[in-house]
């Protein structure tokens, strides 16, 4: 409201209804502006120039009709109070405007000066009111996810001090233990870890909430990542006395996510698994191509626990949800695990659910997107329905300082791999996706539509990027070296046939150029390589 | 013979000795250092071959601390481990960036600790005999 004046933006095509609606206003005690304007077009144009204190609307416009008008008023701006005029007394349709957002529907023939001035002004109190507490709930969501986050680093203080005299224990620095104190230590030095994951999953749940978890896909085989998986889980399943058993389809191509993420999911799934298992029983991890989508792995882990009911089938992946019949409710964990494996599926482009029965067992399966190069490549190397005129493969390898840790290592793995993105043109060059997990040294390659001579420049700017990036001076070896890719004859099939060429040439260039780790072969069209 | 002597800058004493234990019993000679200002005092005077760096500490946190390291001529070629209860996310990138040779969040693995502090040791000091 300007001076104390109501800005009032009239949305009305009939003209005699329309000098009604301002009679009525100017009858009124309060100060208003009218501006009136008979097109639905030209009523958003002018909320665009400035924003009116209120809207009335006319529903049946020349350009718009029905509930279609009051929607893209909401849409174009949604923060301002609507009030509904309309010639007909219909409360569905007046139902349906409110439940959207709109402040009130009022019908033409019944309103008096007195009555429109008060459905304005409530209105616009009430979308004011609704602001207020819109930004209260973010302030408070804010200052939750703070709190959280202090939380946690304060716990690991006092959890670091536990952790390290435990060990120092175990490990015989204060003298010799015997078997029994042995055994005690162990159980709390299990409860350390537990509290670790436990203050992990607190920031992980917080980051993931306010959208701030990362996830770095690359190329990675499924396989190894669910026997690490059931490696990692061995000792908690023999514990229990529940066998663990994995059941893989040898023909998986390579999967594009970020095997971190993928393990942390597994991880969690296997030992909700296990908890909900009764000694004797199973539990099965699988993975697998399904005809219907194919591009996609499915994995899944099966129990033969008690099963889920179908209430809890719906309610299991929010935040917070504890099943309120755990065998083992002593250790029951904060209830965020399932939630964080939800939200890591998600980033990822996939899908996750659970089927159960109660009594027989339930199945946690979810979707990852395979890997495929030609699908990746297509917007990077084709220009206008043409192959580009020609392909360098850029080869950056990174090896590690012997004095650095992995985590460090990682991180500048990262931190360089962010840089090298930044190296390359967007729409013209690809930096593909880094295969397998973080190992010693690190190979990261661009597929950039130049010539050799021009791929010299990118060449530069990466090895001055890299080196000018935090930490890497101090930490790793780095070499560049660039390679063209022979493409195939533009009359050689479909633009398509000769993208998936392409992809194969880099394929199996960077197989030759490295040995230990080769590219995969794309997950879909695969076509034998061209002869070389 | 000469052990490697490595300065532990922590403001808990709990964890101080802690470290200290785990140090000696792998062959490294220890000195304490509870905040940052005195972190720098006790680097001059001792001439540690290595320091291991709390970040949040009072007089003068982490971060002063390896800023006032690297702007001595004396001090700057001490490698510096990072071992905090912070944020790898908001603080890994930026503390190898002032300087660190690593970074380690609380609660640390003790091998991968060892392994780094191993490594890093024969770098900047190529004259310190190793323990075995």
């Amino acid at each position: 409201m300007n001076n104390g004046h109501t800005n009032v933006l009239l949305i009305e095509d009939n003209p005699g209804d329309a000098d009604l609606v301002r009679l009525r206003l100017v009858e009124g005690d309060s100060a208003v502006n009218i501006s009136c304007v008979n097109r639905l077009a030209d009523g958003l144009a002018s909320m665009a120039r400035e924003t009116p204190s209120v809207v009335l609307l006319d529903l049946n416009l020349p350009d718009s009709h029905g509930s279609d008008t009051f929607r893209k008023v909401l849409e174009k701006a949604p923060g301002v109070p609507i009030v509904i005029l309309s010639g007909q007394d219909d409360e569905v349709l007046a139902m349906k405007a409110m439940h959207q957002g709109v402040q009130d529907y009022l019908v033409k023939g019944d309103i008096t000066s007195h009555h429109l001035e008060r459905v304005m002004r409530y209105a616009i109190e009430r979308q004011a009111l609704i602001r207020t507490l819109e930004m209260s709930r973010k302030q408070q969501l804010e200052f939750k996810n703070q709190f959280l986050s202090h939380v946690s680093h304060e716990l690991r203080t006092p959890l670091t001090c536990i952790h390290q005299f435990v060990t120092i224990l175990l490990d015989g620095l204060a003298g010799d233990i015997n078997p029994d104190q042995r055994y005690h230590l162990g159980t709390v030095l299990n409860s350390v870890h537990q509290l670790r994951a436990m203050i992990r999953d607190l920031l992980e749940a917080t980051r993931a909430e306010s959208g701030k978890i990362r996830i770095e896909p690359r190329c990675i085989t499924i396989g190894d990542l669910v026997q690490q998986a059931i490696s990692m889980m061995a000792a908690t399943a023999k514990e229990k006395q529940v066998g663990l058993e994995v059941g893989l389809d040898s023909r998986i191509p390579f999967v594009y996510a970020d095997p971190d993420r993928v393990l942390q999911v597994l991880i969690n799934l296997i030992d909700n698994a296990i908890k909900f298992t009764p000694p004797e029983g199973s539990v099965l991890v699988k993975a697998c191509i399904v005809e219907a989508d194919p591009d996609m792995v499915y994995l899944s882990v099966s129990d033969t626990g008690r099963g889920i009911g179908p209430e809890a089938k719906t309610l299991i992946f929010e935040r917070l949800y504890q099943d309120p019949n755990s065998i083992d409710s002593s250790r029951a964990g904060l209830g965020l695990g399932l939630f964080i494996a939800k939200e890591l599926v998600e980033l990822h482009s996939g899908r996750i659910w659970v089927a159960s029965e109660v009594g027989n067992g339930s199945t946690f399966s979810f979707t990852l997107p395979l890997y495929s190069l030609p699908k990746l490549l297509f917007p990077v190397i084709t220009y206008q329905g043409r192959l580009r005129e020609a392909v360098v493969l850029v080869k950056v390898e990174l090896t590690p300082l012997p004095a650095v840790s992995r985590s460090t290592w990682k991180e500048i793995c990262q931190q360089s791999l962010e840089t090298l993105r930044r190296c390359v043109y967007v729409d013209k060059d690809l930096v593909l996706p880094v295969v397998g997990n973080v190992g010693v040294s690190e190979t990261f390659l661009v597929a950039a539509s130049t010539d050799v001579e021009r791929a010299e420049i990118m060449m530069k700017r990466i090895r001055e990027q890299l080196e000018a990036g935090a930490g890497f001076r101090a930490a790793g070896l780095m070499k560049v070296s660039s390679h063209a890719v022979p493409l195939p004859s533009r009359e050689e099939g479909s633009l398509e046939v000769q993208v998936q060429r392409t992809a194969n040439r880099i394929t199996e260039m960077a197989m030759l150029t490295e040995n230990e780790k080769p590219l995969p072969q794309s997950a879909n069209g695969d076509e034998s390589a061209p002869t070389n | 013979m000469e052990k490697p002597k490595i300065l532990i800058v922590d403001d808990d004493p709990d964890l101080r000795r802690a470290l200290k234990i785990r140090l000696r019993a792998n062959h490294y000679d220890t000195v304490q250092a509870s905040d940052g200002y005195s972190a720098i005092s006790v680097a001059q005077k001792e001439k540690p071959n290595l320091i291991i760096l709390d970040l949040g500490l009072p007089a003068g946190d982490g971060y002063v601390v390896l800023e006032r390291l690297q702007d001595s001529d004396v001090l700057s070629g001490i490698p510096v481990i990072v071992l905090t209860a912070r944020d790898p996310q908001s603080n890994e990138q930026k503390t190898l960036q002032a300087g660190a040779a690593a970074f380690f969040q609380k609660p640390a693995d003790n091998n991968e600790l060892l392994d780094v502090i191993r490594a890093t040791l024969p770098k900047a000091w190529p004259g310190v005999t190793l323990p075995s």
